[in-house]
């Protein structure tokens, strides 16, 4: 008798066992879930623009309380493109570059680019050791950024500009943090990075020779943009213009009050609020109206020139052999996402 | 492997006492061949599960190529096309390379610091008190958490990959060796001392040869973790090596690369583990003889 007992729990708990896990994978195919509320999954980077303050202040979720509102995070874009891929992720945010790389062959993710989290401005740097005054006389020296980055980018374009080859220099492929290690070892000669490694560079004796934001008037600019699955555009439109003015409400509270937008994105970056302040004077932010001029966003029948630069940096990652082919200008066009902007914008 | 191999003697020994000595042989081929059909259509049925699930489109292709896709990259990977030599610069065969010196000179020092520290855990009561639990530390740590760590101390070149599969390789190897030179039989060691052997004789000419046969095992093993730790130590400046060819392909979202890399090191696995058990024939060719 005790065996058979014991073979009956057994049975019981294998059996509670199968149906758990098939409620677990059936919860990641399926975005409207949580009692009957619709699920709004947010990828989110630790990069100190007004996308923070949206999280940290719970901008979206007071304007949308039927909606329930996950905020996961991710470290690069290109993990962003894969949660995309995989259907676990209806907003994200994501670099210049791996935008790009996504919405090129062979990836040629469903989504668009519905927002201007910030363009990149002197939070992206190339900083070099002691005595080594231009890119130019980098030649035949050490630079480290993480590969496939909008640091990347900028670091060939500013190479290109001052005549180098990519074959003139050793470029390594290093994380942020790791840079920092190598260079305090002297292992590097320069590094093209971000903040905050960026100032802990700079202050270490490092001399920054270009910005992003030089490269950018330099017709190479990069961004943060934001996208949306165009399965979720289609299908919550409300909650697409809900979300857009959430991040327009916190460009706007960054721009009057900075001293508290600061303060909400050194919450969520364990930064002191002088410090994030900082971090967030670097960047660039746009409010829904800047973004619909001809130089971003633009409207529905003039989409504007951010569809060159994406098109621009698909030629470079052709060249870096991380796309099969450049799509042509029109892709890019139809990938802005004016219509739902121009919702918003009254 | 093992499986068929503890098999293989039961089915084939009732019969083998009655056949002459040919009529053994060519019933052992025929065996042989019969495994082998097995394996290839254990083979043939994955690629076909592969290719239906790719084929059903459950997932999106980025996520799951087909196996053609796959090999599709690792023909690209292992040729110079266009220009471009390999995937990041090299062929898939010297990013192979590179990593298994990587592994080869990692397991070489292992060896060198691990057979002695662990004869001496074996022999020397005190020095294991101390060492044991210090050598279960180093175990049980995973190599990603102390990889950050050897960066910061040894930069992005080569010493940080090794040390980490120094690291990674002592452990077995110490344990195994004092494991072994413990198992050795008390009436070997009282003979030799009773020849007159010194402590140092004992352990050079009498613990030392009988437990060589555990001390490869042990060596063999500490070369399957160093394998597996070969891809945490490239994530770090990794290229060329099959490590840091993955993790660039990975951050490109090429998932026939990362797949292709990974065939990569498992196939290259089995013919090292092959190899080395062959060595270990070899070697020790008394292995499991009292």
């Amino acid at each position: 008798m005790p065996a058979r007992t014991r073979r009956t729990l057994l049975l019981a708990s294998a059996t509670a066992l199968v149906a758990l896990t098939a409620t677990a994978c059936g919860d990641g195919a399926d975005a409207a879930s949580g009692g009957g509320k619709t699920q709004v999954r947010i990828a989110y980077q630790s990069i100190p623009n007004a996308d923070l303050v949206v999280k940290n202040q719970k901008l979206l979720e007071k304007a949308l309380p039927d909606a329930d509102v996950k905020w996961v995070k991710f470290d690069s874009g290109a993990d962003v493109n894969t949660a995309v891929i995989a259907g676990s992720v209806d907003l994200g945010l994501a670099g210049s570059s791996p935008v790009t790389k996504g919405l090129s062959a062979p990836l040629n993710i469903p989504y668009k680019v519905l927002w201007i989290h910030d363009l990149i401005g002197e939070n992206e740097a190339l900083v070099a050791q002691k005595g080594i005054t231009s890119v130019k006389a980098l030649k035949g020296k050490k630079i480290a950024t993480p590969f496939g980055s909008t640091s990347h980018y900028s670091l060939l374009a500013a190479l290109d500009e001052a005549g180098l080859k990519e074959s003139d220099v050793t470029l390594v492929d290093l994380q942020p943090q790791d840079a920092l290690a190598a260079w305090q070892r002297g292992d590097i000669d320069a590094a093209y990075v971000w903040t905050p490694t960026l100032s802990e560079l700079a202050a270490k004796g490092g001399k920054v020779l270009v910005t992003s934001r030089q490269i950018a008037e330099q017709g190479k600019p990069t961004a943060d943009l934001g996208v949306v699955t165009d399965a979720f555009a289609a299908k919550h439109p409300k909650i697409v213009d809900a979300w857009l003015e959430a991040e327009n409400q916190a460009v706007e509270l960054a721009k009057s009050d900075p001293a508290k937008a600061a303060e909400s994105i050194g919450a969520e970056l364990n930064l002191s609020p002088e410090d994030a302040r900082k971090q967030l004077d670097q960047l660039v932010l746009l409010t829904a109206e800047q973004q619909q001029g001809a130089d971003y966003l633009g409207k529905p029948g003039a989409p504007g020139a951010l569809a060159k630069n994406l098109r621009d940096a698909a030629v470079f990652l052709k060249a870096q052999k991380a796309v099969d082919a450049v799509p042509d200008r029109s892709v890019f066009e139809k990938s802005l996402a004016v219509k739902e902007l121009s919702r918003v914008v009254k | 492997m093992t499986l068929v191999k503890e098999v293989r003697p039961g089915r084939t020994e009732p019969e083998a006492v009655a056949v002459p000595a040919r009529g053994r042989r060519a019933w052992a081929a025929a065996a042989a061949l019969r495994w082998t059909a097995l394996r290839l259509l254990a083979l043939v049925v994955l690629l076909a599960a592969w290719q239906a699930v790719v084929a059903a489109d459950v997932w999106p292709r980025v996520l799951v190529p087909s196996p053609a896709d796959v090999w599709h990259a690792f023909v690209q990977a292992s040729t110079v096309h266009d220009g471009v030599r390999g995937y990041s610069g090299h062929l898939l065969g010297e990013h192979l390379a590179v990593s298994l010196r990587r592994i080869g000179v990692g397991t070489g020092y292992a060896a060198l610091v691990g057979v002695p520290l662990g004869l001496l855990i074996g022999v020397l009561k005190p020095l294991a008190v101390v060492l044991e639990p210090a050598v279960t530390f180093l175990r049980t740590l995973p190599p990603l958490a102390y990889l950050s760590l050897l960066v910061i101390w040894f930069g992005i070149d080569e010493s940080p990959k090794i040390w980490l599969l120094v690291i990674a390789a002592l452990p077995p190897i110490a344990a195994a060796t004092a494991a072994a030179v413990r198992g050795v039989p008390g009436d070997l060691v009282e003979a030799a001392r009773a020849l007159g052997a010194g402590p140092v004789s004992l352990l050079l000419t009498v613990r030392l040869p009988a437990a060589l046969p555990e001390i490869l095992t042990g060596v063999r093993i500490a070369v399957g973790v160093a394998y597996t730790s070969v891809v945490a130590a490239e994530t770090v400046n990794g290229v060329p090596g099959i490590g840091g060819m993955i993790r660039d392909a990975q951050r490109y979202n090429q998932t026939d690369v990362v797949i292709a890399g990974i065939i990569a090191i498992g196939i290259s696995g089995i013919v090292l583990d092959a190899l080395f058990k062959g060595a270990e024939r070899l070697a020790v060719p008394w292995r499991g003889r009292a």
